[in-house]
């Protein structure tokens, strides 16, 4: 859950999304500015935190990058739970890890009520496997704020987080106007914004 | 040409005459990171007290494998398959006494670790290895990985995807040899238990086997040994059910043993399964250094799944005081990150584990699973249904 403190917000924030999918590289290259071309597997769950400043508040994220695997699937709501915001990984070049994405969106939009997703794809290299326009409109069908990333050459990554960290609710709109930004996009945010507040 | 000083010296002769400027050198020592390799190949990268310590472990090793060679030329090579007592009455009371003897010996020389040169074959024997595959033909391994070669199925694609993926950087396993030896493992236990197939973690737990055995087969009947006979059933198939249950109990455990640090975690909502799930899931070797996990594993092939739970206790008692003045989820994990990082003493942490966790006994845990096994099933069941509820409201 996001809480504030003055203009200090803290954020957790959940990775998820099929194994190889690029996730830890992802929040490797966002919390660190690294790339490796092979990321250790993650087991269970690894944690990152980072901090970001947006307009005149402070988003500290606490991410939680889980493992892809199916069977480690049990042990998602752990992670999830009390969660502000959840990243869904897949791999453009691999039509399953697309399909498990949107069965990541169906469970959170139903397990957790609250919530501000966002889908990111990141580039593995390779042809193309899934088609952007079919995501995209996905996307905007289940309101969740879409981004290509690429870890690799460090496309949109820090982007993602920062339209996430503009997207997070504000408990107290009254004294912390930027939570009005996610007026701004309606078109990918509207939805995102109003399941959020 | 003596006159003529270079300007590097001069500037160190200056430097050195104002050492008010200076930082302390333990500050100093503390502040400068070095890349090493352990004893096992992996890359550490620690302060010059922790090459310090790695050093004294070094010797310490070295001592320990005087002791075992003592033993060895005074109660001959394999003197520690010689500990089961109450075989048939056919023994005598000497040999009763001098094997239990034995046994008492050895349970306490495991705990001080096994030499390196001599943990192939101590763990072969102690753990049951050696008797699960004496139990099939001996061609069993070879014929199992000639049946399987070029197989694919969804665990031979994610042992490929996970092949450079584990250690990477490691001097053997991130070779093209290390990774055909780990695949051939890996793929070949997928085979002979599909339930388990393959589950991410026995990559890390396989390739450290395959590194301390230096044989494919041998660790191949380790892994096996391990997963079959070992740690509790279900830990690494389809929900992973048994590690449900190991966490249940190990937060019951922590609330006995630890309670003000259970209390403290509590309060700030820190489920300690956040950080222990991949402690039992691979067994330390992604969190301890590599001789610190495989003093831990000594004992686990001796003692049984149990020591796990000790282990675990034992870093969240370390650092008790520091634990309690935690505020955050992040600084949780950043205390227990930077200890289990720099554990490099496997004495600091095995001292705590065995001396002040107080004992517990394979019964008592035995116990407390059962008594979480319908509750994790319960749980887990109910989320099943929930999930192809989902399914079916989205149809």
């Amino acid at each position: 859950m996001a809480t504030i403190g003055h203009n200090n917000l803290n954020a957790k924030l959940v990775l998820l999304g099929d194994m190889g999918a690029g996730k830890s590289s992802l929040v490797l290259r966002f919390v660190k500015g690294q790339f490796l071309e092979f990321q250790e597997s993650t087991i269970g769950a690894a944690f990152f935190s980072q901090t970001l400043a947006v307009n005149d508040a402070t988003v500290k994220f606490e991410i939680w990058d889980t493992a892809g695997q199916e069977r480690y699937h049990s042990l998602a709501p752990m992670y999830y739970r009390g969660a502000a915001a959840a990243i869904i990984v897949y791999d453009i070049t691999s039509s399953d890890s697309f399909s498990r994405a949107k069965k990541w969106v169906q469970e959170l939009q139903k397990q957790v009520f609250e919530r501000n997703m966002n889908l990111s794809n990141t580039r593995i290299g390779g042809g193309w496997g899934v088609e952007f326009k079919e995501a995209r409109v996905y996307a905007e069908e289940n309101g969740l704020f879409f981004m290509e990333t690429s870890a690799k050459s460090a496309a949109n990554v820090n982007d993602v987080f920062y339209e996430i960290a503009k997207r997070l609710p504000r408990a107290q709109p009254a004294q912390n106007p930027t939570g009005m930004v996610l007026v701004d996009r309606p078109a990918e945010g509207s939805r995102a914004a109003s399941c959020c507040s | 040409m003596y006159g003529t000083k270079s300007k590097i010296d001069l500037a160190f002769e200056y430097q050195s005459q104002i050492p008010v400027l200076r930082p302390s050198i333990h500050s100093r020592r503390a502040n400068l990171t070095v890349k090493f390799q352990d004893l096992y190949g992996f890359t550490v990268e620690g302060n010059v007290d922790d090459v310090n310590v790695l050093n004294d472990v070094r010797e310490k090793v070295r001592q320990q494998g005087r002791v075992w060679w003592a033993l060895e030329a005074s109660k001959g090579a394999n003197w520690y398959l010689h500990t089961t007592i109450g075989q048939g009455s056919a023994l005598t009371s000497s040999l009763k006494f001098s094997a239990l003897a034995n046994a008492i010996t050895l349970k306490k020389l495991i705990k001080k670790g096994i030499p390196p040169v001599l943990r192939p074959k101590v763990w072969f024997s102690l753990s049951g290895a050696a008797k699960k595959k004496s139990t099939v033909p001996d061609s069993y391994y070879d014929d199992l990985t000639k049946a399987v070669e070029g197989k694919v199925t969804p665990a031979t694609r994610q042992i490929d995807h996970d092949l450079p993926r584990t250690f990477p950087g490691h001097p053997w396993l991130d070779t093209p040899e290390g990774h055909a030896a780990l695949r051939r493992v890996l793929v070949a236990y997928s085979f002979r238990d599909s339930d388990v197939g393959y589950c991410q973690g026995l990559n890390y737990v396989a390739a450290l086997l395959l590194l301390v055995m230096k044989t494919e087969e041998d660790a191949f009947w380790m892994l096996a040994v391990l997963l079959e006979n070992v740690l509790v059933s279900d830990c690494y198939t389809n929900n992973l059910s048994g590690c449900h249950v190991e966490q249940r109990v190990f937060k019951d455990l922590l609330a006995k043993k630890c309670p003000r640090i259970a209390t403290h975690l509590e309060a700030l909502e820190f489920d300690v399964s956040l950080v222990t799930t991949e402690w039992f899931l691979c067994l330390f070797s992604k969190s301890l250094p590599s001789e610190t996990t495989l003093r831990v594993w000594d004992v686990i092939f001796f003692e049984g799944a149990k020591v796990i739970f000790n282990v675990a206790l034992a870093i969240f008692k370390m650092k008790e005081d520091q634990l309690l003045l935690t505020h955050h989820v992040g600084e949780v994990i950043n205390v227990l990150q930077m200890t289990t990082h720099h554990l490099f003493d496997p004495d600091d942490l095995l001292t705590v584990a065995f001396d002040q966790i107080g004992s517990m006994t394979t019964n008592t845990i035995s116990k407390q699973r059962k008594k979480q096994e319908p509750e994790v099933m319960k749980e887990l069941d109910q989320r099943i249904r929930k999930l192809n509820s989902l399914k079916a409201d989205n149809k």
